[in-house]
């Protein structure tokens, strides 16, 4: 099995990241705090209770070689926290928004951040040494509705930002004195590169592949999209799926990403030799049961009453395979973040769900993708 | 995209009721002929233009009703049709459950839940959130 381990950490949690050695985890427990748990020997330690926040806080993210933790939450400010002797000191960053911020992301050189927020603005904020302070620029073109998931692209300069008007959009970030003045690459801070619309629903989970040649976001309609050679003329693909929609991906190679989201199971999707996206398989057991128990006793119930049957085979029954399935989230995995690294290549990542737990994964069991990997 | 060809079409209107004209006596010949799972694919097709007109959608709806209300054989209809039509299939069901009108929504339904069987929640969910091509 994919599985590694399976902890459960809280009721909910709304959004994780890792500290760089992965021995630390920091998550939002779906309210206005962060812990930061430590794995001691198999049981899972409490460090720090961050508390700073007044509302929920949506996103998390750790830088690796900073060590900087920044936190963004639904009372419209972001933190971010420095690591002094052994106590978290908070910074606060303030962005100027009159909305919630729903997500973030540090740069890949870690001197920037992204927050995406319901004010239908991406801030992108970079620290003044002089002021000793985090200053936060607003891109002023507008998507039309809250943006959902920020991605930077590996160049420190693109972020791309999916939102709920269904549309995903790429930005330049490019600060003077922030970013190396580049000759190929002669934009302006906030300007607009590229607009997706390919999609009628919201928008979700954009992430760029290692190289920045391929972009991954979903939407809520059941596809998820593939664009390729993103610039002036890009190539989408949409790859329709059966089962409800995904939250987020993950790149784990250039041709392979992983899906998660309201199926609680992980996808896999990898592209062939031709470049063309599909779905490959479930990451778990997910055995093809008869009609009523295939989606739990909850759906069959539904379901026998939408089509005037009393109960399915029993209901009961259904919701005894749903436990020896091996289902291991038992709501909506909401992300997915990289373990480990091998070059380009992912083979473990983790994910957290609105069930509370925290999974980790691992590809090595997995002989048919750790092939498609390679190639 | 979509868009632009929707206004072309518009003025188009007449032609492509006289499309949907010629393509409903072509099914009522092919369901004299008790083929009706080759009405029903007569029928979905062409329906990938969506035109925003309100004529256009009505006489469309009208011949796959026609073709729908003819089908006995639901899984073996299924089974022959091919995947990328269970979107449009879907959407014209949930226009039939919209009805109110009995033998029409009681057909839909046995037709909706082998469709969700074989084509997931994904399809629905596609139908729920597609404002833009409605049926």
């Amino acid at each position: 099995m994919a599985v590694t381990a399976v902890h459960q950490l809280a009721q909910c949690i709304t959004c994780h990241a890792w500290s760089a050695d992965r021995s630390m985890v920091a998550l939002c427990p779906n309210n206005s705090e962060v812990h930061i748990y430590r794995l001691v020997e198999d049981k899972w330690e409490k460090m720090h209770v961050l508390q700073k926040h007044d509302q929920l806080i949506s996103g998390i993210d750790w830088s690796a070689r900073s060590n900087k933790i920044v936190t963004a939450s639904h009372d419209r400010n972001s933190y971010v926290w420095n690591l002094e002797r052994s106590e978290w000191v908070p910074t606060l960053v303030i962005l100027r928004l009159n909305r919630a911020a729903l997500c973030v992301q540090w740069s890949p050189k870690e001197n920037k951040f992204a927050v995406g927020s319901g004010a239908k603005t991406v801030c992108i904020c970079y620290y003044e040494q002089e002021n000793n302070w985090w200053v936060s620029k607003l891109i002023r073109k507008r998507h039309d509705s809250s943006v959902t998931c920020v991605s930077w692209h590996p160049d420190n300069i693109l972020v791309a930002s999916t939102s709920t008007d269904g549309k995903c959009r790429i930005f330049s970030t490019f600060i003077k004195g922030v970013d190396a003045k580049d000759p190929k690459n002669e934009s302006r801070f906030g300007e607009l590169i590229v607009q997706l619309d390919l999609s009628p629903s919201w928008t979700f989970g954009v992430k760029w592949s290692p190289s920045g040649n391929t972009l991954a976001y979903v939407g809520h309609n059941s596809v998820i999209y593939f664009v390729d050679d993103v610039g002036p003329s890009p190539l989408a693909q949409n790859v329709v799926f059966r089962d409800l929609p995904l939250r987020d991906v993950l790149f784990v190679s250039e041709k392979m990403v992983i899906g998660v989201g309201y199926d609680c199971i992980p996808m896999v999707f990898a592209a062939d030799e031709r470049g063309i996206w599909s779905f490959i398989r479930y990451l778990g057991e997910r055995k093809a049961v008869s009609s009523g128990s295939r989606y739990g006793s909850q759906f069959s119930e539904a379901f026998g009453k939408f089509y005037g049957q009393a109960k399915q085979g029993g209901s009961n029954d259904a919701s005894e395979t749903s436990r020896t399935r091996g289902v291991v989230h038992e709501n909506c995995i909401n992300s997915i973040i990289p373990l480990s690294r091998q070059g380009t290549q992912i083979r473990r990542f983790s994910t957290t769900g609105l069930d509370g737990k925290l999974v980790m994964w691992d590809l090595e069991t997995e002989q048919d993708l750790l092939e498609l990997l390679v190639h | 995209m979509a868009r632009a060809e929707r206004f072309v079409e518009a003025d188009n209107a007449e032609a492509i009721i006289t499309r949907i004209e010629h393509k409903s006596r072509k099914i009522e010949s092919l369901l004299k002929q008790y083929k009706p799972v080759e009405a029903l694919k007569t029928a979905l097709e062409g329906t990938y233009a969506m035109t925003g007109d309100e004529r256009c959608k009505s006489a469309h709806w009208i011949a796959v009703h026609r073709a729908l209300m003819a089908i006995k054989d639901v899984d073996g209809m299924l089974s022959s049709l091919d995947p990328e039509y269970y979107d449009i299939l879907m959407k014209y069901l949930y226009r039939g459950l919209a009805t109110g009108d009995r033998p029409t929504c009681d057909q839909c339904l046995r037709i909706h839940e082998k469709l969700t069987e074989k084509a997931g929640l994904g399809c629905i969910l596609r139908f729920l959130t597609d404002t833009v091509n409605t049926v």
